[in-house]
């Protein structure tokens, strides 16, 4: 660090000038309001404390951090500088500025200071809060804006999202306020979304259309007599043994096959590509939800192409698709949820989501893909990998029916009924007007969130009457009032619950938090009665809605943006390094579902805070239980399993999805990994980059190991004092690979010792023992660890930083606005109030509801 | 559950069979045929256009930046690759955004020059396309095209509207193709002339209803309400030109579709299909104004030579750390860049227009919102400006230390495309030293 020069040092000349600058800015401020004045006073007394401590470095061009605290005016009424002067509060607070080896603030004058600034703050934040509300009201994202429809048009396959940009994050999320802005892109395709939806809604048919029924049995059960990966891959079976089939059968012999019950489809492979795996000649001809039946079993193949009972259930789901032969046209996508087929043979029931034109295929599991090569140009010949030792685990199947669309229990069905009451299907109105009018009150009714002011519906009366008067048919006249209803303030957009009286924007605030769309039919006659600022009631909704099917939501929007789950499958696994989990897709799935799984316990359970870093449990499944080193288990669904003694697995922190969101699919960084752990985890995201670019360059050359390379990066002072906060933590992580599995040493693919093998797609592979991981560090404050079970017991030792994270998180989630400095002293009672049971996660989440940064400042009773 | 298919590699043959064909059949007797619907000011006899090209992860500096000064400096190694055109571009050091400070957060700000991206409550500002474009008028299809290359289109954009809301930019070169060219059947036309018509009647119910909210409300919610009504204003605007082009048929594809590119490991095949949708979008007088956000950030490890990819993502070999390894890789994708920059002069210097050549009319911007990325330095920003009818052939150099701003650039090239602007962004009046070239 350069050294000021000696005419600055305390006490010079130098100095009183600033002084005089500091209080210069005051002036100006004083008699204006007496808030004003009164931080003004505080800046008064802060001045000469700011003076000996923090000028030095912050003054002048060359100021620290870009930060000339002179020329920072003290106008806490505006935002941007409130801002800074948070920073300012924050840095002092923690002990970070000024920098320790400065030494010269005693614990007196920090507290002074921070007593000081804060209470300043404090009040000017508060004082805005009460004017203009906790933040601005804001558009619903794409999914929540789906998701409302789907509720009001009991269209629960309603699929829009599509239609509309993706939502800019906020503070990670997709709830933000500041970002959930209305572009003219974005309106026009509301438009048409709300368009399109409308018109999903109404049926023209009088009539339900009969469902389509199909049976296979024998080779109609899979397009062909076989599959990329020969007969080890699959192959029909009679009796237990592979069925001689002649290749290409008379036509007698053909039918007489794909009548014959006893023949079975023995299937040993997974289903990505090339494959196609679908029944003979089944397509949906209208999309809509089929039900599939089918009879199946689990089995082993051994040597001889031959049958015998499988050991353990084998899953499966369905794989909606178009029948488009070995490529693949558009995306397939699992339907039908996963299915646990036993060895002993019996009858599965399940439904799929398909679209018009498409099939489903089978979707074995976890099991291997034989893939291609190519010899000499010669066409692909394809190798089975080994077997494991007792056969290779597969499914048998003996008959499969499909019937579909399924029809709704009433029709016209209950979408349609939204839109045109008891009017029968295409019949217009004698009195089309009144009949128009009275249709769109209830449509309105039915669709937002609280009472429709008369005078805005009036407006949307006359669109629709303007429409019939231009001759436009009844329909079409009265789905443009809809739809201007579905784009209109009221139905797009969120605001803050407003006053004591105001309970509708409760309602709406705590259904988009818990259910991710609008407020179900109790809890909007609970707002209706004006009871929802009763914290009985508040409580009694908001554990109902936890305990609801609508709760997954919740879980999977908040998972996908705070722990980035989306992106979960971005990076695939280097399969040169990491052959193990070549084409793995059902190892990432069931990552996905454990994390999801566990967030939904840490609030269905109200597990205590601390199992963000550690816990002695985890969610499991047949392949987790592998790849975690665990007892094996059988079947896919996951159940909570006891973690060995020194297991280092337990908690989010080392579990494989947070691992794998952090890694490139090749190489791990301490710096991404532990500047996102301790961002979303821990609640202290990297300080923002100071304005002024320090000239800089990192040079790495000569770097070896990660450890070199980050000893390189840093040996300049301002990048060294930011990675200390994110580095170490990543560094315990070093243990775990992309995928999260346990490792001692690096792999590489230069020179070395080799491992050799052939992987689940019958590939070999030889990578090379690189070297040791050393996952020891030393925390920012100057703890140390030995590796990652140490670094676990040191941040499980901070519950109440794990719990603000999380209040941090849900905050900025349910509000749309991140805590505000005036918040703060709610977030501590919050935190005080959940101490004594040790930071329960639904506690927590309970005590923000009931706060005023959940419900305005009228609170609750 | 996802396809992990892998799609067997491109056939180069069909991009290219597609990208050369396209340029040769343009002989473009529909560029001169067509005639503005509406304009807000009469139109210039030349027709004006510009492409805005960032790559939000830069160029390494020293490779690009070119020694000596004026029209005799010397070639730098990246601008050696434009050697046939030197008396067709201007090349820049010295100018960057002040204010536009805070590493990658700069990106947004490209062509906006709104300041301090970094800072809790940003709001960014209209960019430079948009303005031109409000500016102008109508007088295309398309006011504007917005095209990216592995874009994050969620959340980054060269785009943005006058009250600070993103204009996503299109990925698929395949999308914006049948935008372009693929005519609907005269009952689709019909249908969609109802369409908006209807749109139209619904649009201003909204409006009437808004109005009567917002007058209701706090500062900060009237500040997102006034937002929506800009919205729904901009797209009533629209709609009355969307129909009078919707009643025109739309010119004739100059081919069969494009390829449609997915993966984004194929970044560089990416980008020049994206450069030959925006010659197309010209050739075709679809628009006037196209930008396209070439993605570094996004893009993963991607293929630098048919069976040869980067050992990482891009991000990380800009963070290079003068890794030897790293600067290879990063220095043969910038080379491949500036060759596909010279692929798009060239057909644009070989496509007559008005009896001169169509990069004549085209002003073709590139640049980086960083100056250098494996610092996260926003200064000095690497800037070329090809074609536009603009006096070249120079290095236009601003001191280094206190840079002249962007936006005055962006204040030339406002006046040549024909907007009388004095101002825009951070702008202190017009690039000195980069002229117009008269009777151009």
């Amino acid at each position: 660090m350069r050294l000021l020069p000696s005419s600055f040092a305390p006490g010079s000349a130098g100095r009183l000038r600033l002084s005089s600058a500091l209080l210069g800015g005051l002036v100006l401020l004083l008699g204006r309001t007496p808030a004003a004045g009164r931080a003004a006073a505080a800046f008064r007394e802060l001045a000469p404390l700011l003076e000996e401590h923090c000028v030095e470095c912050h003054e002048g061009s060359k100021a620290k951090g870009g930060l000339e605290l002179a020329r920072l005016a003290q106008d806490l009424e505006d935002r941007g500088l409130r801002e800074r002067w948070v920073r300012v509060h924050d840095r002092i607070q923690k002990g970070e500025m000024p920098p320790p080896k400065k030494g010269e603030l005693s614990n007196g004058e920090r507290a002074r200071m921070v007593g000081i600034l804060g209470g300043a703050l404090q009040e000017a934040d508060r004082r805005e809060v009460e004017r203009l509300g906790r933040g601005p009201l804001r558009r619903l994202n794409r999914e929540e804006y789906e998701n409302n429809l789907r509720q009001l048009l009991h269209l629960p396959n309603l699929e829009i999202r599509g239609m509309l940009p993706e939502d800019r994050e906020g503070h990670h999320f997709n709830k933000a306020s500041e970002t959930l802005d209305l572009s003219r892109e974005q309106l026009t395709a509301y438009l048409d979304a709300a368009e399109v939806a409308l018109r999903a809604a109404r049926v023209t048919d009088p009539q339900p259309r009969k469902p389509d029924a199909y049976r296979a049995v024998g080779t109609d059960l899979f397009p062909r007599l076989g599959t990329f990966g020969n007969r080890q891959a699959m192959f029909f079976a009679k009796g237990d043994h592979a069925a001689d089939l002649e290749a290409k059968p008379s036509k007698e012999e053909e039918l007489r096959r794909a009548a014959d019950e006893e023949l079975e489809l023995a299937l040993f492979r997974s289903a990505s590509w090339p494959y196609f795996g679908y029944p003979k000649r089944f397509v949906a001809k209208v999309g809509g939800e089929y039900r599939v039946r089918f009879w199946a079993r689990s089995v082993r193949q051994v040597d001889g192409f031959r049958l015998v009972p499988a050991e353990a259930p084998q899953p499966m789901t369905f794989r909606a698709r178009k029948p488009s032969g070995p490529c693949i046209a558009g995306d397939p996508r699992a339907t039908g949820g996963i299915l646990d087929i036993a060895p002993e043979g019996a009858l599965y029931e399940t439904t799929v989501l398909l679209r018009e034109g498409e099939t489903f295929e089978y979707s074995l599991l976890g099991l291997p893909i034989p893939l291609a090569f190519n010899v000499q140009g010669g066409p692909p010949i394809y190798r089975f990998p080994p077997f494991p030792e007792g056969g290779q685990p597969g499914v048998a199947f003996r008959s499969l029916e499909v019937e579909g669309p399924l029809v709704p229990a009433e029709w016209p069905p209950a979408s349609h009924r939204v839109l045109f009451d008891s009017l029968p299907v295409g019949a217009v109105p004698a009195d089309a007007k009144s009949e128009a009018i009275r249709l769109l009150r209830r449509f309105a009714s039915l669709a937002v969130r609280e009472p429709f002011p008369e005078a805005d519906l009036a407006i949307f009366e006359r669109l629709i009457l303007g429409r019939l008067e231009k001759g436009e048919s009844f329909e079409s006249a009265l789905l443009a009032g809809y739809q201007a209803v579905l784009c209109s303030g009221p139905f797009l957009t969120l605001r803050e619950p407003e006053k004591e009286g105001d309970h509708f924007a409760v309602a709406s605030r705590l259904s988009h938090f818990l259910t991710n769309r609008g407020p179900d039919d109790a809890l909007s006659v609970r707002a209706g009665e004006g009871l929802l600022r009763e914290r009985r009631v508040l409580r009694a909704e908001s554990e109902r809605l936890i305990a609801g099917e609508g709760f997954e939501r919740f879980i999977h929007n908040f998972t996908d943006y705070w722990l980035n789950l989306r992106h979960l499958r971005r990076d695939d696994p280097d399969v040169r390094l990491f052959p193990e989990y070549r084409f793995d897709d059902y190892l990432v799935e069931s990552l996905e579902r454990e994390t999801r799984a566990f967030v939904a316990a840490m609030i269905r359970e109200n597990l205590p805070a601390t199992v963000l870093v550690d816990a002695d449990f985890a969610y499991a499944n047949d392949r987790l239980a592998r790849h975690y080193g665990l007892e094996p288990l059988t079947g896919s669904n996951l159940r909570k399993v006891s973690l060995p003694e020194g297991s280092p697995y337990g908690g989010l922190l080392t579990q494989g999805a947070i691992l794998k969101v952090t890694a490139n699919g090749t190489t791990t960084s301490p710096v991404v990994r532990g500047a996102w752990v301790m961002e979303r985890l821990l609640g202290e995201p990297p300080p923002p980059p100071p304005p002024s670019v320090p000239a800089v360059e990192p040079d790495i050359r000569g770097a070896k190991t990660i450890r070199d390379l980050l000893a390189l990066h840093t040996r300049d002072e301002s990048c060294a004092s930011c990675h200390a906060r994110f580095d170490p933590v990543g560094l315990a992580l070093e243990s775990f690979d992309v995928l999260g599995g346990w490792r001692e040493n690096y792999r590489s693919l230069g020179e070395g010792a080799q491992v050799k093998g052939i992987d689940r797609a019958g590939h070999e592979y030889a990578y090379t023992v690189a070297a040791r991981v050393e996952p020891n560090g030393k925390l920012l404050d100057g703890t140390a660890f030995s590796n990652i079970r140490d670094l676990k017991k040191v941040l499980a030792s901070r519950p109440r930083q794990l719990g603000r994270n999380l209040l941090h998180q849900f905050t900025i989630y349910a509000t749309g606005t991140p805590v505000r400095f005036s918040d703060r002293p709610e977030i501590e009672a919050i935190l005080d109030a959940c101490e004594p049971a040790g930071y329960r996660v639904r506690d927590l989440l309970l005590g923000l509801i009931e706060s005023r940064i959940f419900l305005g400042n009228a609170g609750c009773h | 559950m996802r396809n992990t298919t892998p799609i067997p590699s491109v056939s180069r043959m069909d991009r290219r069979h597609f990208l050369r064909g396209a340029g040769v059949l343009l002989a473009l007797p529909w560029l001169e045929s067509l005639q503005p619907v509406f304009a807000r000011k009469a139109e210039p006899e030349n027709p004006r256009r510009m492409l805005l090209i960032s790559n939000n992860l830069g160029v390494l500096p020293k490779r690009f930046f070119p020694t000596g000064e004026g029209r005799d400096y010397e070639l730098s190694p990246y601008l050696r690759e434009l050697e046939a055109f030197r008396e067709d571009f201007t090349v820049f050091s010295g100018l960057s955004h002040p204010g536009v400070t805070g590493g990658h957060s700069t990106e947004n700000c490209f062509l906006t020059a709104a300041k301090g991206p970094a800072r809790s409550g940003f709001r960014n500002q209209i960019s430079l396309d948009q303005f031109a474009a409000d500016q102008m008028g109508q007088v295309t299809r398309f006011s504007t095209l917005n095209l990216g290359v592995n874009l994050d289109r969620a959340n980054r954009s060269l785009s943005w509207t006058r009250d600070g809301a993103l204009l996503p930019a299109e990925n698929s070169a395949l999308a914006v193709f049948r935008r372009m060219f693929v005519q609907g059947t005269p009952q689709e036309v019909a249908r969609q002339l109802h369409r908006l018509e209807e749109r139209g009647s619904v649009l201003d119910a909204l409006l009437e209803q808004t109005r009567s909210v917002t007058r209701s409300l706090g500062a900060d919610d009237r500040s997102r309400m006034e937002q929506y009504l800009t919205s729904m204003r901009e797209v009533e605007e629209r709609l009355h030109a969307a129909r009078e082009w919707e009643a025109r048929p739309r010119p004739q594809a100059p081919e069969k579709e494009p390829r449609d590119l997915q993966e984004k490991r194929f970044f560089l095949e990416k980008f020049e299909l994206m450069l030959a949708m925006a010659r197309l979008a010209f050739e075709s007088d679809s628009t006037r104004i196209v930008t396209l956000m070439v993605d570094g950030l996004d893009t993963g490890v991607f293929q630098l030579h048919e069976n040869q990819n980067t050992t990482e993502a891009y991000h990380g070999l800009s963070h290079h750390g003068q890794a030897e390894a790293k600067v290879r890789q990063l220095e043969e994708t910038d080379l491949q860049q500036m060759r596909l920059l010279r692929g798009l002069l060239g057909s644009l210097a070989e496509t007559p227009e008005q009896g001169r050549r169509l990069l004549d009319h085209t002003m073709v911007l590139y640049g980086s919102n960083l100056g250098d990325a494996n610092t996260h330095d926003n200064s000095n920003l690497p800037i070329l400006l090809a074609g536009g009818g603009f006096r070249h052939g120079s290095h236009l150099v601003f001191p280094r230390e206190a840079n002249a701003p962007l936006s005055n650039l962006f204040v030339s090239m406002l006046q040549r495309f024909g907007v009388e602007a004095e101002r825009f962004g951070s702008s202190t009046g017009r690039l000195r030293g980069l002229d117009p070239l008269p009777g151009a």
